[in-house]
């Protein structure tokens, strides 16, 4: 975090009233610092970064320029963190929280007196939690839902402004919106919803016409909404319950005024006079017939969609993998195999059909399509365009593509990540992108696919392509790369992975590139993905994850090893071949490598290692099954690979949580337990013979 | 359910399960059993204990087993034809429960205690450890050992990590 908050400083210094310069790589410094914020950090940090946030907040939404006293609070804020940060990291006391913070904090970026005198105006919601805990975790899962609706009708109006279809949706959204947060008591987002629902009211009337202004509008009305809603579902989960939430709405709400007076001089000059308090309830009146109309609408328009607890789906899948399991037990009975009945055969038949069948079904519950998040990015990228002034067009494929719900989750903040990057640093500016022969107006190309037994979902620019020479002469310079080393060019690439690698070549256009990174790798390989990368010099970079359909199954390799079992994800599987004699060398005794097509890899003789009696004594009699993790590949001796198959991954149980040999256990066809091997564990052990272990296994981990 | 004595819980009055592993005899509280079923196949888990004898598949769900004359150092010999797995419910530090099955050499039968029938476990001086006791009784002539599951099977509420060959390396975790 120090390390952020000194480049920070950096920018801090270059600042200048009424410019913007610097303003977006502070925000995504800041936006950083929120992402490490969030694990090991001193406690005074996030509250810091609160303040910060709200004042760029102020600047992103209001003026979108820097004032002298904005940059002079900037600068106070940089020292206080600094010395915040220091303290910590020598467990010295923490420096004193500036008390003007507490009180100023909404006004200090604010430039016009108006705009203090109403933004002291924001009201703070409390939530009634112990009461009210059901009806508000309804309210927000299904308000998040309206939200994203919202967002994704809006950027539908924004190609096709007249679609009365989608005015009409955006405004039952918020009409519904509004109705749960007044019920709920949720004033401050009742208020904001209310005058956005008047906003798209008059729209619907053709009183007003959809301008970019509008869409602005609703777009960061619903990210207010948002704001809120997240805050929520946060104290839901128990953080910081009780806790008033206060999210700027005023700021908003009057813009959405303005509008709306715009539209009344022309319709209805009387209104103008009228204070705000009553023209609010002016357009109450007005909307009731709309109302009662769109009440008609939203009984007929409900579709046959049930919600259901995540954990009964997640018991479902796994009964009827049971099934499966049990099924193919009665099949393979010698037993039953020794009746020589044909109606018997046909029964076994239809059986097998049926439990597929169900199992296949089973599984689908739990796949939803990528649109929502595909289509969030659409949001991103228009954002992002247009902070950054550049061209950008959103291409999407395969956005129908289904994936398991818990991947579709977890896979959304790499995904942000990976485009914001894309069209931060892989795009060029207009003017640079004419110069290099090639349209002033950069694309970028989300697609999703099947693949390899899994899905592969590519996020490809035709930027300028990720500099090989930079990279890895970056990574000679930091010790990582012998210079002499003959490195392929996908390790260069894969370089940009490693924690922090390019905040050292901070002022290079390829920072940035590596911020982060190093997240996104260890986001996909915990849903068991990988992640490849293909670039052009001036022709653009793709970025591939490729990811299992499902967590719950996983395609396994099933190795014999001594009288034990094991299974190896076959994701994790680069290869698997017979040794030639003299292909394993030892290294000092300690340790042994095998050579993979000309390269040495190190070697784990599997039971060895496991305590097994292995049969295989010279690798030659065994398998080798080369398996990688992140940048690092071993070899495994194995007596015999059994086979491929699919599996249903159960958990060992809190009772073996301090083991990390083992990823889980696994029902096979006979019944038997197999064990699923953790290929991270197994690849990152250091490979020479260590008499420690006892030692360390009598203290915890 | 347990009150303290001399500084160390001691059993309460209430139905206990009793079994026997070799010559001696010995009692769980019946509402830690979940069911008792036959010796099945059980799938060794590497670099554990001795007495972990590894995991079996109890309808679908993955539970350990273990080994209790190991655990409670008997001599090993092999499981008789009367053999069989308790499966009990123990709780974790985090008052979440957890499955565990047990092998003892036979199982007797359902027997309800007074608190005058049982008493605390006396002091041996060390050896035979009596940890893992919650106490005795004596009842139609025989001494019954009454176990604590959470003290015998986990250790901070989790297997310790050691191993029962000499491992190959050390293991390692941030």
């Amino acid at each position: 975090m120090a390390e952020i908050v000194s480049l920070l400083g950096e920018e801090l210094a270059f600042l200048t009233p009424n410019q913007d310069a610097g303003l977006l790589p502070i925000n995504r410094y800041v936006m950083d610092l929120e992402e490490l914020a969030k694990g090991d950090s001193p406690p005074a940090a996030m509250a810091g970064l609160k303040v910060v946030r709200v004042w760029l907040d102020q600047i992103l939404d209001g003026p979108g320029r820097f004032t002298e006293k904005s940059i002079h609070n900037l600068h106070t804020w940089h020292a206080w963190m600094s010395s915040t940060l220091e303290a910590w990291e020598k467990g010295t006391p923490a420096p004193a929280w500036p008390a003007e913070w507490d009180e100023k904090r909404k006004s200090m970026v604010g430039p016009e007196p108006t705009q203090l005198f109403a933004e002291a105006g924001e009201t703070a919601i409390r939530l009634n939690l112990p009461n009210d805990v059901e009806l508000l975790s309804e309210f927000h899962s299904e308000s998040l839902e309206l939200l994203n609706d919202i967002e994704q009708g809006v950027l539908v109006l924004e190609s096709n402004p007249a679609d009365v279809v989608t005015i009409n949706s955006i405004f039952r959204a918020f009409h519904t919106f509004k109705g749960g947060a007044g019920f709920l008591h949720l004033e401050a987002l009742h208020g904001l919803a209310h005058d956005l629902e008047s906003l798209l009211d008059a729209v619907r009337r053709a009183e007003l016409y959809i301008t970019s202004e509008i869409i602005d509008v609703i777009l960061a009305g619903a990210d207010v909404l948002k704001q809120f809603t997240r805050e929520i579902g946060a104290q839901l989960q128990g953080i910081n319950p009780g806790a008033p939430i206060l999210v700027p709405t005023q700021q908003i709400v009057r813009r959405v005024r303005s509008l709306l007076r715009a539209e009344r001089t022309l319709s209805e000059p009387a209104a103008i006079v009228a204070p705000e308090t009553t023209d609010t309830r002016a357009t109450d009146t007005r909307v009731t017939s709309a109302r009662q109309a769109v009440e008609s609408l939203a009984t007929s328009s409900s579709r046959g969609l049930v919600k259901l607890d995540t954990t009964k789906l997640d018991n479902l899948v796994d009964i009827v993998g049971e099934l499966v399991i049990a099924q193919s037990m009665v099949v393979h009975n010698p037993d039953v195999q020794n009746i020589k009945s044909l109606q018997l055969i046909r029964c076994l038949r239809q059986l097998s059909r049926i439990t597929t069948d169900l199992q296949r079904n089973a599984i689908s519950l739990r796949m939803v399509p990528m649109r929502a998040m595909f289509h969030k990015m659409r949001r991103l990228v228009r954002d992002l365009s247009v902070q950054q002034q550049k061209q950008v067009q959103l291409v999407l494929e395969g956005e129908e593509t289904e994936l398991d719900r818990n991947i579709v989750e977890k896979l959304s903040d790499p995904l942000v990540h990976m485009i914001r990057n894309a069209v931060d640093h892989g795009l060029e500016r207009p003017a640079d992108r004419v110069a290099a022969g090639k349209s002033d107006c950069g694309s970028i190309r989300l697609s999703a696919s099947h693949q390899r037994g899994g899905i592969v979902i590519r996020i490809q620019d035709d930027g300028r392509g990720l500099d090989r020479e930079r990279i890895l002469a970056t990574a000679v310079d930091r010790g990582l790369v012998k210079a002499s080393a003959n490195v392929t060019e996908s390790e260069i690439f894969s370089l940009i992975f490693l924690p922090g690698f390019s905040t050292v070549e901070k002022i290079t256009e390829l920072s940035g590139r590596g911020v982060g990174m190093d997240v996104v790798r260890r986001n996909i390989e915990s849903l068991r993905g990988k992640i490849e990368i293909r670039s052009l010099a001036g022709r653009g970079t793709t970025f591939s994850i490729l990811l299992p359909l499902t967590l719950a199954i996983i395609e396994g390799l099933l190795v014999g090893v001594g009288n034990d079992r094991y299974i190896i994800p076959t994701l994790s599987v680069r290869e698997s071949f017979k040794p030639q004699p003299g292909t394993v060398s030892a290294i000092r005794e300690e340790g042994e490598v095998i050579s993979v097509r000309g390269r040495q890899t190190p070697l784990l003789r599997l039971g060895r290692y496991l305590g097994t009696p292995s049969r295989a004594v010279n690798p030659e009699d065994g398998i080798i099954v080369v398996v990688e993790s992140g940048d690092s590949a071993r070899g495994l001796l194995v007596d015999e690979l059994i086979g491929k198959q699919e599996v249903v991954i159960k958990s060992l149980g809190e009772t073996f949580a301090k083991q990390n040999i083992l990823a889980g256990g696994a029902v096979l066809g006979d019944g038997w337990v197999g064990l699923i091997l953790d290929v991270d564990t197994l690849v990152k052990e250091p490979y020479h013979l260590s008499g420690g272990h006892f030692a360390n296994s009598s203290t915890p981990l | 359910m347990n009150t303290s004595y001399k500084g160390k819980p001691i059993a309460q009055a209430g139905r206990y399960l009793t079994f026997t592993l070799g010559e001696e005899s010995y009692g769980f509280p019946v509402l830690k059993v979940r069911e008792i079923i036959r010796l099945c196949p059980i799938t060794p888990v590497p670099r554990m204990p001795a007495y972990v004898k590894g995991v079996i598949n109890l309808r679908g769900t993955v539970i350990p087993v273990f080994d209790l004359r190991a655990k409670l150092q008997f001599a090993t010999t092999s499981y008789g034809e009367r053999a069989c797995i308790i499966v009990l419910q123990a709780t974790l530090p985090s008052r979440e429960t957890t499955l565990i099955g047990a092998i003892v050499d036979a199982v007797e039968e359902v027997v309800h205690l007074s608190a005058a029938e049982i008493e605390a476990t006396p002091d041996f001086g060390g050896t035979p450890d009596t940890q893992c006791i919650l106490g005795l009784a004596t009842i139609k002539g025989g001494v019954k050992t009454l176990l604590n599951i959470e003290k015998i099977f986990l250790e901070d509420g989790f297997l310790p990590v050691a191993s029962k060959t000499k491992p190959e390396s050390s293991t390692q975790q941030e």
